[in-house]
């Protein structure tokens, strides 16, 4: 086990053009060869404070891109279905017109953000729409929001849908008007049924805004760049990277499948 | 205005609903009056537009033309508010449509707190008295995905009375039951009935219309056939697809 982690490691040493002085890969070489790279990644010169202060980048674009997501996927969401479920009930006029506009833009914004790569979208949001601002965190933020509230929206109208007619029906019977049978009745059903897919959202947010050094935007992944540029070595920072990424994501995973069997229990 | 035993609650003239066009016509003409305290019973094949016609007295259909007054005022006009109105006509529907993610006790007073102005306090006493009515009084915290069939519409009904509708439209509340459990929902609305409730039921129990019924309404295509007392009914059919339905269900 040990000696084929360590010939694994004596190769990617190798590939990573790393191979300094011959050595026979006897464990304490091995070892000291470790601590030294480590040593060179990290600690000298404080290097992890790339990887930490990326760290907090990363968790500062994606909290506030979920939180704009989320408001604007309801937004979009609420505006198709209601065009979907009011347009025969609707009578022609004013309202109805502006209804059918709000979905017109609401199918746009859906079509080109799902149509095109999230990096073209955060290069044009930097280069081009917001070109003249310097504040890569919040265009950034901007970016990314608006690229998840496009899934989100879609999350949150397949919950709405996936609601049965005869619940519509019967708050309506009772009296209650469209917008207080969606906020009584249709919205928390719906809401329960997507939360873990508006989990998993989350999740994918926090990979996706690893492209965020395309636009010089120092988060995780740009730290573990800017220190491989600055040892040569590839191995530490990159692996230090992917393992951050992975417990991140295994900690919110874990907190998503705990969610959904307490909905679950919730269903009696 | 009062509307007294006797006095037309719903009048419905030349009622017609058309879909795609005027390839069906699921209404063709209905024209028919309902009085307070009646118990009228609408009978006939599947498809012959006996849902479209009572899901348009509430307006869930929006009829292609023809009108329909309740308590005198015109409901398919535009200045009518149509959610004040379907407070005072009680649904209760095939496939009962509980709330599931709300107890019994909010099932069944969340109308009357949100649309009749009630106290939580107020609304949970008179859900209280509703619930031992129908013999569902230690039920209020349980949820819906636990209770039968049969319970789970006697709670719709009870949950349409918390409005205090003026009436109750039935869209075959027992066609979805098993039929061991038939029984305990028909005999809530033959209660409510004696209690001088006007209903418009859709129904395939013959022995209901019979029985508790005041008036049958047969339909067929989508128009009224032939509409008297249930005795004229059922014993001296008049028009012969009425007949030849009877022949099938009895
Ligand atoms: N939304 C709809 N679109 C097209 N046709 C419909 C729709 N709803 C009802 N129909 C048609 O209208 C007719 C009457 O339907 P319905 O009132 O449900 O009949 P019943 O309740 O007597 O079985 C049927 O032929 C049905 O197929
Ligand atoms: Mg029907």
């Amino acid at each position: 086990m040990m000696s084929l982690l360590s010939s694994v490691y004596a190769g990617v040493i190798a590939l990573a053009g790393e191979a300094s002085q011959s050595s026979s890969g006897g464990l304490g070489d091995l070892w000291n060869r470790l601590k030294d790279d480590f040593i060179n990644n990290f600690i000298t010169q404080k290097r992890y404070m790339y990887l930490l202060k990326g760290l907090g980048i990363t968790f500062e674009v994606t909290f506030f891109a979920a939180l704009l997501g989320i408001f604007l996927g309801i937004v979009v969401a609420l505006i198709r279905s209601s065009h979907d479920k009011l347009k025969d009930e609707m009578r022609p006029g004013f309202l109805k017109g502006l209804l059918g506009f709000f979905n017109f833009i609401a199918n746009l914004y859906l079509t080109i953000i799902r149509g095109t790569p999230m990096v073209v979208q955060l290069m044009i949001a930097y280069f081009v729409i917001f070109a003249a601002s310097n504040n890569k965190v919040l265009v950034a933020i901007l970016a990314f929001g608006i690229n998840s509230g496009a899934y989100v929206a879609e999350i949150i109208r397949s919950g709405i849908m996936s609601i049965d007619n005869g619940q519509f029906e019967a708050g309506r019977s009772l009296g209650f008007g469209y917008i207080a049978t969606m906020v009584h009745i249709i919205i928390p059903q719906a809401f329960k049924n997507v939360l873990p897919a508006l989990a998993n959202e989350f999740i994918v947010l926090i990979k996706e805004t690893s492209v965020s050094g395309y636009v010089g935007l120092q988060d995780l992944t740009k730290g573990g760049d800017i220190i491989r540029s600055r040892t040569y070595s590839a191995f530490m920072p990159l692996i230090a990277v992917a393992l951050i990424y992975l417990v991140i994501v295994i900690f919110f995973s874990r907190l998503v499948s705990l969610l959904e069997r307490r909905l679950r229990n919730s269903d009696r | 205005m009062i509307v007294e035993k006797g006095d037309v609650i719903i009048s419905v003239k030349d009622l017609k609903k058309y879909y795609n066009g005027e390839a069906i016509k699921a209404l063709d003409g209905v024209t028919t009056d309902i009085r307070k305290g009646e118990v009228v019973v609408v009978i006939g094949p599947s498809g012959s537009g006996k849902s479209t016609f009572l899901r348009s007295l509430n307006l869930l259909e929006r009829p292609t033309s023809g009108t329909i007054t309740f308590n005198g005022t015109d409901i398919t006009s535009k200045a009518t508010d149509i959610n004040k109105l379907r407070q005072k006509m009680g649904m209760v529907f095939q496939h009962f449509n509980l709330f599931p993610h709300l107890t019994i006790m909010k099932n069944m007073t969340l109308g009357p707190t949100k649309l009749l102005g009630m106290s939580a306090a107020e609304a949970e006493n008179k859900a209280k008295i509703l619930l031992d009515r129908v013999g569902l009084g230690d039920r209020g915290d349980s949820y819906p995905s636990q209770l039968s069939g049969g319970q789970k519409q006697r709670i719709a009904i009870v949950r349409a009375l918390a409005m205090n509708p003026e009436v109750m439209l039935f869209d075959e509340p027992t066609s979805a039951l098993d039929p061991e459990m038939v029984g305990e929902v028909l005999e809530v609305m033959k209660q409510l009935a004696k209690a001088g409730m006007t209903m418009v039921c859709v129904t395939h129990e013959m022995g209901f219309a019979r029985e508790v019924g005041t008036r049958v309404i047969f339909m067929d295509c989508g128009k009224i056939i032939e509409e008297n007392t249930p005795e004229q009914i059922f014993t001296n059919p008049q028009n012969e697809r009425l007949v030849s339905f009877l022949q099938k269900v009895l």
